[in-house]
C-alpha cells in the first residue's frame, strides 16, 4: 500500500526536477527555436533592485483630489492655501534636519553600544546589517579634527565644498595633498565657483527655493582657492586647464577664460567638447553687436571642426541659448533655424533645453506670431519619454504654456502640452514650486478665456486646490469665466474659497464677485439664490469681524474697505425675501447702518437699487430699514430718494401717492405729531431730497455730502 | 526563569531526544507568571466618583483583543521561525517612550507599531493643541530620528481630535 503510493510521488518529483532543469538551461542559453515540448520561456532579462516597485508605482496614477502625499492626511494637517502648503513642506523638512543634526551632533550615541559594562570599551556598533550608508551620522570636520586624504576624497565625492575646503588647509594646502587629488579638487571647485551647493537630501527647501534666476554677471572667484590650486600645479595636465576654462566660462568670466584658452592653445594643449560648449556659452560678452557675435560664433564653431572635435547636444543648447540671449530678430532667427538643421544632419536631436531658447528667440511678446509651438509638441510627442538633460531643461514647460497664453491664444495646443506634461514621469520636468505655480497659472488663463465653459470647470475641479492655488489675478478671470458662463452656484462657492485661499481680505476681488454674484442673481434657481445670499451676508459678517480684531491686535495695516457698490449689492440680494423674519433682513440692516456711518468706499454706482431694497422693506413692513435706506439716499443726494420717500410713505401709510405728496407738502409740526417716526424719518428724507436741506438740521446734512464728496474723490485716486 | 523550567523538564523526561527537539516550542508557549495577572492585568478599577475617563481601547480588557479590539504592535517576530523577538519588544518600547516625550501631552491614544519587510508604521491620535505648523516639524523631526535610531524607514500614521474628550469612551 505505501509502495503505490510513494512511487508515483517520486516520480512527480523527479518530473519537477527534469523541468526545473530545462528550465534553467532555457535561460542560460535563449532558444530561437521552439523546445520539444513546444515551450521556449523568454530570455532572462536583467532588473535591478527597484524595478519591480518601479512597475507597481507606474500602475497608479496621481489623485488630484487628495493633496500631495508629502501632506499628513488629516484634515486639520491638509493645507488649503499657497503659503499653508509651502509652510507645512518646509516645517517638516525643517524637523528632518534637526533630527539630522542631532544625528551628527551626537553620533557616538548612534554608532556605539551604550549598553556595554562602564568599564568596557565600547565597542562599535550598527544597528543594521550590512551598514546603512543613508542612516549612518555624517561626519563633522572642523580646524581641530585629525583628517587624511581618505576625508578629502570623501568630501570630494560627495561635493562637501566647505568641508574639503577646511580639510584641503588642514592637510597642508596646495603642498600637502597629491596632484591627482588636486585636479579632483580643483574640478570641484569650478563647477560649484567654491560655493556650497543646495544639499539634494533637502527636497522641500529645493523646491519652495525663492526663484534666482542665475545673473548674467561675472560672479567667478578671482585669485580664490581654484586660482590658487591651478597656480601651484606643476604640470598643468589638460584635464586643469579644462576645468579652469569651464569654471571661468560658467559664471561669466568671458575675457579670462578666453586668455586662458589662448594660452592653451599656443601650448597645443588639446580642449574637450565641453570647454567649447562653455566658450560658446559666453562669446556673447566679448563681443558687442549681433553681426560680431554671430561671426564669433561661427569661428568657434569652425575651430571645432578644425580641432577634429565633434559636437553634442549641449553644443546645440550652448549655441541656442547664446543667440537668445542676444535679443530677436530676423538674423538670429534664421542663424538658429540653420544651426538647428545642421546639428539635425549630425544626428543630434534637438533637447527641451534648446526648445526652451528657439521659444524665447521666436515667441516675443510683442512680436508677429510664429507658430513653431505646434511642431516642437508634434516632435516631442512621438518620443516614449522625454529626459532631463540639462538645468535649462525644467524651463521648457512653462514657457511653452506662457507661448500658448500670451502669444497664441491656443486652448487646443495647451491641452496638448499639458497632456504631454502628464505622460509618464514627465511631470518632474515641471521645476520647482514657482514654476508649477506659473505654468498653471497660464494654463488657467487661457483655458479661461477661450476654452469651452464646461471644459473650464472640469479643468479647474481637478486642479483647485490641491495641484494648484489661483493666485488673486487667475482668481478674477476665473470669476470673470463663471460671470459669464451664469453659474451662480459655483459663485457662491468661489466666496468660500476665496476663504481658504486668503484671498478674503482682498477688497477688489471681493467687490468684483460680488458684481458677478448680482449680475448672475436674476436668472437662478431658488436654491441656488438661496446660497447666494447666504454667501453675500457671510461676506458682510466677514468684513465686520475685522474692527473688533483690530482693536484687539492692533493692526498695523489698514484693513481695505469694502466699496459702497459692493455692500449695496449684498444689501440688493439679501433683500430678495418675502418673510419678514427672515434672517437676511439682520445683515440689510447692518449693511445699511455701514454705509451710512460712511464705513464703504464711495457712494452706490446703482442708486436704484436701493430705492428698490426701500420699497420692498416697506412693503414687507420693515419700515426702520426702509427709512434708513431712502436716508441714506438723500443724504447722499441721489435724485432718486425723493420718488422712493414718496412710494415708501405711501406704503407705509396706506395711501395713494398724490395723498401722500399732499401731506408732505404741509408744514412740519403737523407731521411730527401725527407719524410715526420712522415715518417721520422718511419725510425727512424727503425734503432733504427735495429741498437740498433738511427739516430740523442744516449742518448735518452738508457734513455728511462734504464727506461722501471727499471719499468719492478719494475713490476716484 | 524560562530556561530553569525547560531544564526541569527536560530533566524529568527521560526521552531527551523528543524534549530537545521541541523545546524551542515549549520556550515561547510556558507561561510562567503568576496567574493574578490573569485577574488583574490590563484592566482598570473602578474609582469611588466614576470619573476615570477610559479610551475604548482601555475600557476592553485584554481577554476581547482580536474580538472587540486588536493588537498595540503588529509583527511576525512571535510566529514560529520569528526573528528578533526581544529586539522588537524592546524597540516598540522605545518608540512608544519616545512618541509620548516628543508629542508631550499630545498623545492621547495608545502608540500602534505596525511593521511590514523593513518598514515601520506608527499611529496614533493626537491632540490639536499645537498649530499645524508646528505639528509638522515634530512629524519630520521623528520620522527621520526613529529612522535614524532603528535604521529603517519609519512612517507616522497621525489622526488629530479636538480635545482628549473625544477618545473617551466611559467614565469608571
Amino acid at each position: 500500500m505505501y509502495s503505490s503510493v510513494i512511487v508515483p510521488r517520486q516520480w512527480t518529483r523527479f518530473t519537477c526536477l527534469c523541468r526545473s532543469l530545462t528550465s534553467v538551461e532555457g535561460q542560460k542559453l535563449p532558444q530561437n527555436s521552439k523546445s520539444s515540448d513546444g515551450i521556449s520561456p523568454p530570455p532572462r532579462k536583467p532588473r535591478g533592485p527597484t524595478d519591480l516597485l518601479q512597475a507597481l508605482a507606474a500602475t497608479v496614477g496621481t489623485d488630484p483630489t487628495a493633496a500631495h502625499y508629502k501632506y499628513h492626511d488629516d484634515p486639520y494637517l491638509i493645507p488649503l492655501s499657497n503659503f499653508r502648503k509651502r509652510s507645512y513642506a518646509l516645517s517638516a523638512e525643517a524637523g528632518r534636519k534637526a533630527a539630522a543634526w542631532i544625528r551628527d551632533e551626537h553620533s557616538n550615541l548612534f554608532t556605539t553600544r551604550e549598553w556595554d559594562p562602564p568599564t568596557k570599551n565600547k565597542t562599535p556598533y550598527f544597528n543594521a546589517d550590512p551598514r546603512i550608508e543613508a542612516f549612518a551620522p555624517k561626519p563633522i570636520y572642523n580646524d581641530a579634527s585629525k583628517v587624511t586624504e581618505q576625508d578629502l576624497k570623501y568630501t570630494i565625492q560627495n561635493a562637501l565644498i566647505d568641508d574639503s575646503i577646511t580639510i584641503f588647509q588642514l592637510l597642508g594646502g596646495t603642498s600637502g595633498v597629491s596632484e591627482e587629488l588636486k585636479l579632483q579638487l580643483l574640478q570641484l571647485l569650478c563647477f560649484y565657483n567654491e560655493k556650497e551647493p543646495e544639499s539634494m537630501e533637502w527636497l522641500e527647501e529645493r523646491w519652495f527655493a525663492a526663484n534666482t534666476r542665475d545673473r548674467q554677471a561675472a560672479t567667478w572667484r578671482l585669485g580664490g582657492l581654484a586660482d590658487q590650486i591651478f597656480e601651484s600645479m606643476d604640470p598643468k595636465t589638460p584635464e586643469a586647464y579644462c576645468a579652469m576654462i569651464q569654471g571661468m566660462a560658467k559664471y561669466y568670466q568671458a575675457e579670462r577664460a578666453h586668455m586662458l584658452t589662448m594660452e592653451v592653445k599656443e601650448k597645443g594643449i588639446p580642449l574637450s567638447t565641453g570647454v567649447y560648449n562653455s566658450l560658446i556659452g559666453c562669446v556673447g560678452f566679448l563681443r558687442e553687436g549681433t553681426t560680431l557675435r554671430v561671426e564669433a560664433l561661427r569661428s568657434l564653431l569652425a575651430e571645432m571642426h578644425e580641432q577634429g572635435i565633434s559636437p553634442n547636444d549641449e553644443t546645440l543648447s550652448a549655441c541656442l541659448r547664446s543667440l537668445s540671449a542676444w535679443g530677436g530678430g530676423k538674423i538670429l532667427q534664421q542663424m538658429a533655424l540653420s544651426i538647428v538643421a545642421e546639428f539635425r544632419r549630425l544626428d543630434i536631436q534637438p533637447g527641451l533645453a534648446a526648445y526652451y531658447y528657439l521659444l524665447c528667440l521666436f515667441c516675443k511678446e510683442r512680436g508677429p506670431r510664429f507658430d513653431i509651438l505646434s511642431t516642437i509638441i508634434n516632435e516631442l510627442e512621438q518620443k516614449e519619454h522625454l529626459e532631463a538633460k540639462e538645468p535649462a531643461d525644467t524651463n521648457f514647460f512653462i514657457t511653452a504654456m506662457g507661448v500658448c497664453s500670451d502669444h497664441l491664444q491656443n486652448i487646443t495646443m495647451a491641452e496638448r502640452l499639458h497632456a504631454l506634461l502628464m505622460k509618464g514621469d514627465n511631470y518632474k520636468l515641471v521645476g520647482d514650486a514657482y514654476k508649477e505655480s506659473i505654468y498653471y497659472r497660464h494654463y488657467v488663463t487661457v483655458a479661461c478665456r477661450h476654452a469651452s465653459f464646461e471644459k473650464t470647470l472640469e479643468l479647474l475641479d481637478t486642479l483647485v486646490p490641491n495641484v494648484y492655488v489661483p493666485e488673486p489675478s487667475v482668481m478674477e478671470e476665473i470669476i470673470k469665466t463663471l460671470e459669464v458662463g451664469g453659474a451662480g452656484d459655483r459663485l457662491a462657492q468661489a466666496w468660500s474659497q476665496l476663504v481658504v485661499f486668503g484671498h478674503s481680505k482682498r477688497a477688489r476681488l471681493v467687490e468684483r464677485l460680488l458684481d458677478a454674484m448680482v449680475n448672475t442673481y436674476p436668472g437662478q434657481e431658488e436654491e441656488v439664490k438661496s446660497k447666494m445670499r447666504a454667501a453675500a451676508a457671510d461676506m458682510l459678517s466677514f468684513g465686520q469681524m475685522t474692527p473688533e480684531e483690530k482693536e484687539m491686535k492692533d493692526i498695523r495695516s489698514p484693513v481695505q474697505k469694502l466699496s459702497a457698490t459692493a455692500v449695496c449689492n449684498i444689501i440688493e440680494m439679501c433683500s430678495d425675501t418675502q418673510d419678514k423674519a427672515d434672517p437676511l433682513w439682520k445683515s440689510v440692516e447692518v449693511a445699511l447702518q455701514r454705509l451710512r456711518k460712511e464705513e464703504a468706499a464711495g457712494v452706490p454706482a446703482r442708486p436704484q437699487a436701493l430705492a428698490d431694497v426701500a420699497k420692498k422693506a416697506a412693503a414687507v413692513g420693515l419700515p426702520g430699514i426702509a427709512a434708513t435706506a431712502v436716508t441714506y439716499l438723500a443724504e447722499c443726494g441721489f435724485e432718486e430718494a425723493m420718488a422712493a420717500s414718496v412710494h415708501v410713505l405711501g406704503t407705509m401709510l396706506n395711501r395713494p401717492e398724490q395723498e401722500v405728496e399732499e401731506l408732505l407738502s404741509q408744514g412740519q409740526s403737523a407731521l411730527v405729531s401725527s407719524l410715526h417716526p420712522a415715518a417721520m424719518a422718511v419725510a425727512e428724507a424727503y425734503s432733504l431730497a427735495k429741498t437740498g436741506g433738511p427739516i430740523i438740521q442744516e449742518s448735518e446734512r452738508t457734513s455728511s455730502s462734504s464727506d461722501s464728496d471727499s471719499d468719492s474723490s478719494s475713490d476716484d485716486e | 526563569m524560562n530556561s530553569s523550567i525547560i531544564k526541569v523538564a527536560q530533566s524529568s523526561f527521560t526521552t531527551t531526544g523528543i524534549i530537545a527537539k521541541c523545546s524551542p516550542v515549549l520556550a515561547s508557549q510556558l507561561h510562567t507568571s503568576a496567574p493574578l495577572c490573569r485577574v488583574v492585568s490590563g484592566k482598570y478599577r473602578i474609582t469611588k466618583k466614576r470619573d476615570k475617563p477610559l479610551t475604548y481601547e482601555m475600557a476592553n480588557p485584554p481577554h476581547y483583543i482580536a474580538h472587540r479590539k486588536s493588537w498595540n504592535s503588529w509583527n511576525t517576530s512571535t510566529l514560529q521561525g520569528g526573528l528578533r523577538r526581544s529586539e522588537t519588544a524592546l524597540e516598540d518600547e522605545f518608540i512608544r517612550r519616545f512618541m509620548t516625550g516628543t508629542w508631550h501631552g499630545l498623545v492621547c491614544s495608545e502608540v500602534i507599531i505596525k511593521r511590514q519587510f523593513n518598514h515601520i508604521r506608527v499611529a496614533a491620535i493626537i491632540r490639536r493643541a499645537v498649530s499645524p505648523t508646528k505639528m509638522y516639524f515634530l512629524l519630520g523631526y521623528t520620522e527621520e530620528l526613529l529612522a535614524n535610531w532603528l535604521q529603517c524607514p519609519v512612517t507616522l500614521e497621525l489622526q488629530t481630535v479636538d480635545s482628549f474628550k473625544d477618545v473617551v469612551f466611559k467614565y469608571i
